[in-house]
């Protein structure tokens, strides 16, 4: 139903394009070619911006780029405008790289800023470079040559401008709702979580500066294409405005938003088109608005029609169904190493020591604890072991191979899994599409196929896709397969965060206070999925408080206090010892019998019995 | 010798406007997490307001200033209480608004002024002063001695006020000031038009220096944010070194790659941000899993 609806949007969209030349008259149809060029612009914008999540501010100097290397190539070195445009491009995204180098090491205001002050540096170098005609621009461009169909015409080079447009903007869609724009959308989400689960963050930021570089290249091309002139002027600071308010408008969450904010502000620029100042104070305002009362912007308002429509007749908040182990039977892991051996490890922040020679042995196919009072170091060991933080001294070894402060995306391609104490799940990804991201398990590099074999990715996506379905079936998450994290409750969350964690097949899984605001049916659950993971060949690490838990679950448990190891043991021996009695009560010699670790695990044995 | 004195004072004059932005930005990014987009903006609406009231309504220029550093926090004002709604949800949608009102205000000073800026004259004594041969203008000197007047004062306001340290709780732990009685919607009110006024004596200082015109605000916002950065953002010694260092960079490069002046200095800007994001005063951070 759904699809149909715009299967018909989208037949409506291609008639209305194509006859759109006989109904205009020339000075509109020139408009129109400008907002059809804005609109393979302004996708760029969309796919850095709204969907990598990367602040590029510096869009607009991509157009120039594209506009002003194909200009110096024809007239200055008087190439043929095509391998000109080719090779404008190419330069487009070149200068995307480039501009994308400080999204290596700062994000957010700070990349804004930079990538704004890089924009004016080009719109200052331009204006002093001899080559490029200085503050005068370059005048007399030539004609696109395309057979004997004349381009100099607003009406042809309109249908130039369409099969353009009809061949990159579903190139966009396919890259935002395949493998590489989930993961951007992920790293946009929670970069940190995104690295864990294996995307090659630097890479994808870098990566998506150049989309943002070949969308601007095409745009600058088309451009140079169709006016025949450039000057600095036409690629300053009120362009990039201009492109952001479209994309801000329109939502830049949504490539479809992107373009209707293109087509929006066009009309309203048009509608006021003797008042410039009137109209730039206008989508100005409009940015504003926008932000506070409508931050996902048009393309965002079918849903919240639909919310305002419904409100009172909310659907039941969406809870697990059953988990259901895809095998059954243990598997027998031989390994010749231990799953992880960490030696000697320290981590200092500032004066802080938070592990002081931390030495954990790990061995494969066990469910291991990690257990001590608050601020003994434990989520410190996972951030260290698992990549997020760098550590101060010692050595960490999976399977028996040095890891030592190897980045999150590489320990997660080598088989270490994780989840986080604060839930980190993809906001605005559906279920689905979280688990989707750590089933890819394909390096970047992968992504050539994008440019050179779509078909291949379309296959991929059809074996992820099943994959995920299985995996949704497994733990029970079907029901909430297309509802994003926000929507369900907190133990559904806790749910999907496994279930994220265990989609990208993970030799170790790490734990991080899983059964935190669970319920006693939901810990339940969990002991089952803990204890299944590890009947499947997965070695499980668990940092946890409900002490009955650990008893029961764990085949080994390290206690941690104030950074060290203090006890290392079976979970009967550990609830016995006198340091970690102290260390959790604090030495009080009035101690209730009912809540020492020993009796915890005498209940929780009994509970095993039963069980 | 001479000539690189006489650049030296010209850049200390430029670095004091820049360090007057920078603290500008800084005052409201330490308070509330945010870089205010639209202080360039500010500033050259600042500068538009000063130069109004001094040259058409022929204000003595001291006065001039007040009414501009006055009117300017009242925008400043207004900025922060449209985007209070999104203080506590999402920084980069605020950031963005910034932006939007960025736009709105320099199409407003095109609309109120025009397309075309305007040159101040000097105000006052404008006779060179000839210190044993280096050729000094009394103009940069009072732009010095204004920029350290507004440091220290800020100083005062921050250690030695009510609303500064409560101010200064809400930068370090805005849930704990709140837990503490101190209301953090007007601590922001109170940054952000202090922002602005800072923004506004900027801008009427820089008037007679810079050219007023709407191209002022993405130039100067842009290398008083640099100066921000290099001091190491939302540090206030930081800004006024930071500035101070980036008006000599900016005087000396003009001299030394005149039409190129400008693509150098942002590059270096950029280079600035990538090697060392957290500038020279500023403290590295981690971020928690």
């Amino acid at each position: 139903m759904r699809r149909l609806s715009f299967g018909g949007l989208g037949v409506a969209a291609v008639v209305v394009a194509l006859v759109l030349p006989y109904l205009v008259n020339g000075y509109l149809m020139y408009v129109i070619d400008i907002a059809v060029i804005f609109m393979l612009l302004a996708l760029g914008l969309c796919l850095s911006l709204g969907i990598a999540g990367q602040i590029n501010l510096g869009q607009v100097a991509f157009f120039g780029v594209g506009a002003y290397a194909s200009a110096i190539f024809t007239v200055k070195l008087g190439w043929n405008f095509w391998p000109a445009a080719v090779l404008a491009v190419v330069v487009a995204v070149l200068a995307g790289l480039l501009i994308g180098i400080p999204a290596l090491r700062v994000q957010s205001h700070y990349l804004g800023i930079v990538t704004l002050g890089l924009a004016l540096a080009f719109t200052a170098l331009v204006g002093n470079l001899s080559i490029a005609g200085q503050a005068e621009g370059l005048l007399g461009l030539p004609v696109p040559p395309l057979g004997g169909v004349d381009l100099s015409s607003h009406y042809l080079y309109y249908y130039l401008e369409v099969v353009a447009l009809a061949l990159f903007a579903p190139f966009a869609y396919f890259v935002v709702f395949t493998r590489f724009g989930r993961r951007l959308r992920a790293m946009r989400d929670d970069s940190l979580a995104a690295a864990s689960t294996g995307v090659e963050v630097p890479l994808a930021r870098m990566a998506s500066f150049a989309l943002a570089g070949f969308f601007g290249g095409i745009a600058g091309v088309l451009y140079a294409g169709l006016v025949r002139y450039v000057s600095p002027p036409s690629f300053n600071i009120d362009t990039m405005f201009l492109l952001l308010a479209m994309v801000i408008i329109g939502g830049r969450f949504s490539l479809t938003g992107t373009l209707v904010g293109v087509i929006a502000l066009t009309v309203v620029r048009e509608e006021l088109s003797d008042y410039a100042s009137v109209a730039q104070f206008v989508y100005g305002g409009l940015i504003v608005l926008m932000v506070v009362f409508a931050p996902t912007g048009l393309a965002g308002a079918p849903r919240r029609i639909r919310q305002l429509l419904s409100r009172g007749t909310t659907a039941a908040a969406g809870g697990t169904g059953p988990f259901v182990p895809a095998a059954a039977g243990r598997q027998t892991v031989t390994a010749d190493h231990p799953a992880l051996e960490v030696e000697q490890l320290s981590k200092r922040f500032r004066g802080l020591t938070a592990l002081d020679s931390v030495s954990v042995r790990v061995e494969a196919g066990e469910i291991h604890g990690i257990v001590g009072p608050n601020g003994s170091g434990k989520t410190t060991l996972f951030n260290t072991v698992s990549g997020i933080y760098t550590c101060n001294g010692g050595r960490v070894r999976l399977f028996g191979s040095d890891v030592t402060d190897a980045k999150a995306y590489r320990l997660s391609h080598l088989g270490v899994a994780r989840t986080f104490q604060n839930l980190r799940l993809f906001g605005r990804l559906t279920v689905r599409d979280n688990i989707l991201v750590a089933l890819d398990r394909s390096r970047i590099w992968w992504s050539w196929r994008y440019i050179l074999w779509p078909v291949g990715v379309w296959r991929g996506e059809r074996e992820l896709r099943r994959r995920a379905q299985d995996l949704l079936v497994e733990y029970g998450l079907e029901a909430v397969a297309d509802s994003v994290p926000g929507e369900l409750p907190y133990g559904t969350q806790r749910r999907v965060e496994i279930a994220r964690a265990m989609a990208a097949s993970p030799r170790l899984l790490l734990l991080d206070e899983p059964a935190a605001g669970l319920n006693q049916q939901e810990t339940n659950q969990l002991a089952e999925i803990a204890r299944s993971v590890r009947d499947q060949g997965t070695t499980v690490i668990l940092i946890e408080h409900n002490m009955s838990l650990v008893m029961s679950l764990c085949d080994r448990v390290t206690v941690l206090a104030n950074g060290t190891v203090i006890a290392d043991d079976v979970p009967e021996v550990v609830a016995n010892d006198p340091e970690v009695i102290r260390a959790y009560l604090g030495g009080s010699r009035e101690l209730d019998p009912a809540i020492t670790p020993a009796a915890i695990a005498d209940e929780a044995a009994e509970q095993k019995a039963v069980r | 010798m001479q000539v690189f004195l006489q650049t030296f004072i010209g850049g200390l004059s430029l670095g004091a406007i820049y360090a007057l932005v920078a603290m500008g930005f800084s005052i409201v990014y330490r308070t509330m997490g945010l870089v205010n987009f639209a202080h360039g903006s500010v500033v050259m609406v600042g500068a538009y307001i000063a130069s109004t009231f001094y040259l058409t309504v022929a204000l003595p220029f001291a006065v001039a200033m007040v009414v501009a550093v006055v009117v300017t926090a009242l925008v400043g004002l207004i900025i922060e209480g449209v985007l209070r709604p999104l203080e506590t949800k999402d920084v980069d949608l605020m950031l963005i608004g910034t932006i939007g009102f960025g736009i709105v205000l320099n199409a407003a000073v095109i609309v109120i002024w025009g397309a075309t800026g305007r040159a101040v004259p000097t105000p006052g004594f404008s006779r060179p002063l000839n210190l044993g041969g280096i050729i000094i203008r009394p103009y940069d000197l009072v732009v010095i001695a204004v920029g350290a007047v507004a440091a220290v004062a800020m100083w005062w306001f921050l250690r030695g006020t009510k609303a500064g340290t409560a101010m200064q709780a809400v930068a370090m732990d805005p849930e704990a000031a709140t837990a503490v009685g101190i209301r953090v919607g007007r601590s922001n009110a109170i940054a952000f038009a202090i922002g602005a006024a800072l923004a506004a004596l900027a801008g009427g200082m820089a008037g007679p220096v810079l050219y007023v015109s709407p191209a002022l605000s993405g130039v100067i916002g842009i290398k008083g944010f640099a100066a921000a950065i290099l001091g190491g953002f939302g540090n206030m010694p930081g800004a006024i070194v930071g500035g101070l260092l980036f008006g000599l960079i900016d005087a000396f490069s003009a001299g030394w790659f005149h039409g190129f002046a400008d693509v150098v200095v942002y590059l270096v800007f950029a280079v600035i941000v990538v090697v060392r994001p957290e500038g020279i005063f500023g403290e590295q951070t981690v971020s928690r899993a």
